[in-house]
């Protein structure tokens, strides 16, 4: 049996990452100026299987009160839907559910 | 009313009616920006590269307040994306002779109309008001024709899509953070507080 020799120095956890529980992560689009309404309607129900309906009054939601939230889940869940916007250039970010 | 270009094709994917000159403005006009790209993939090493405040829309971020993560989530995505938007761009380019697109195309089109818009946009400093198109502008005349074609390409491919998905409707969570007055900007700061209809700006305005 090959003896295993001590490693010379043992590695701290260093990280400061949040490590509290999994909340559910929010994903809220925000508005901007150029993205075309149409577009974003679109984007919405393509992406998240809305019906036309739900993905207008959530993009009206957006132009009219800035943002609208599209999703949630686990951050893995939450960055994998953030970046499924940001390719087709929305203006998407991830929030942590606060309560 | 304008003559539409793109028409959806029996069996799938569009005709395409462009005349002579938007084919070739099509055929040069993405070549800038995807060699701006590019060259942001060539010169990313271990360190990400600065992206220039024009293409900033191209790349959003993810966490808003949390430079640590925003970090990790970059280094994670950062190639994809441009690939994503590189690809687009030159599909764009390379296609804009032809006379029918796939429905993967009609995508790809799509993505790289909206992105040259952003683009654009952001050099134009777009805002939300309406009437500030300003006719003697030649770029600004760029943006609208090329949001004339993607609002066209929007109706194309929102005839492509499935059914929706039952129950997706209801997963929506509740927006958590009340409604602040006058709402949010695209980066979440407030807006200022709109005077109702009537009433003058309060004393905000500039000189």
């Amino acid at each position: 049996m090959t003896p295993v020799s001590a490693p010379d120095e043992v590695l701290e956890p260093t990280t400061t990452e949040d490590v509290r529980p999994d909340l559910p992560w929010l994903v809220v689009v925000w508005n901007d100026p150029i993205n075309l309404m149409s577009y974003v309607t679109y984007v919405f129900q393509k992406l998240f299987g809305f019906s036309k309906e739900k993905a207008h009054k959530l993009m009206l939601d957006v132009h009219l009160k800035g943002r609208a939230v599209v999703s949630s889940g686990p951050r893995e869940r939450a960055e994998a839907d953030v970046t499924r916007l940001h390719e087709h250039g929305l203006w998407a970010t991830m929030e942590r559910r606060l309560r | 009313m304008l003559r539409r270009r793109f028409r959806p094709a029996p069996g799938g994917g569009c005709e395409v009616r462009l005349p002579k000159q938007e084919r070739e403005l099509l055929k040069s006009l993405p070549r800038e920006l995807h060699s701006a790209i590019v060259a942001i993939g060539e010169a990313s090493g271990d360190e990400l590269v600065e992206i220039p405040q024009s293409l900033r829309r191209l790349f959003p971020p993810a966490y808003s307040t949390d430079d640590e993560a925003e970090r990790r989530y970059t280094d994670l995505t950062r190639n994809d994306l441009l690939l994503h938007h590189s690809e687009a761009l030159s599909v764009l380019s390379s296609s804009a002779g032809t006379t029918y697109l796939s429905e993967e195309e009609v995508g790809r089109w799509m993505t790289a109309l909206n992105d040259l818009r952003l683009v654009l946009g952001t050099v134009l400093d777009v805002t939300d008001v309406e009437d500030d198109l300003d006719v003697t502008s030649s770029q600004h005349l760029l943006y609208y024709y090329l949001g004339g074609l993607e609002e066209e390409l929007v109706g194309v491919l929102s005839g492509f899509l499935p059914e929706p998905v039952a129950g997706a409707d209801d997963l929506i969570p509740e927006d958590p953070w009340g409604e602040p007055l006058g709402g949010l900007r695209w980066d979440g700061t407030p807006l200022p507080r709109q005077p109702p209809p009537g009433e003058h700006a309060p004393d905000d305005r500039r000189e």
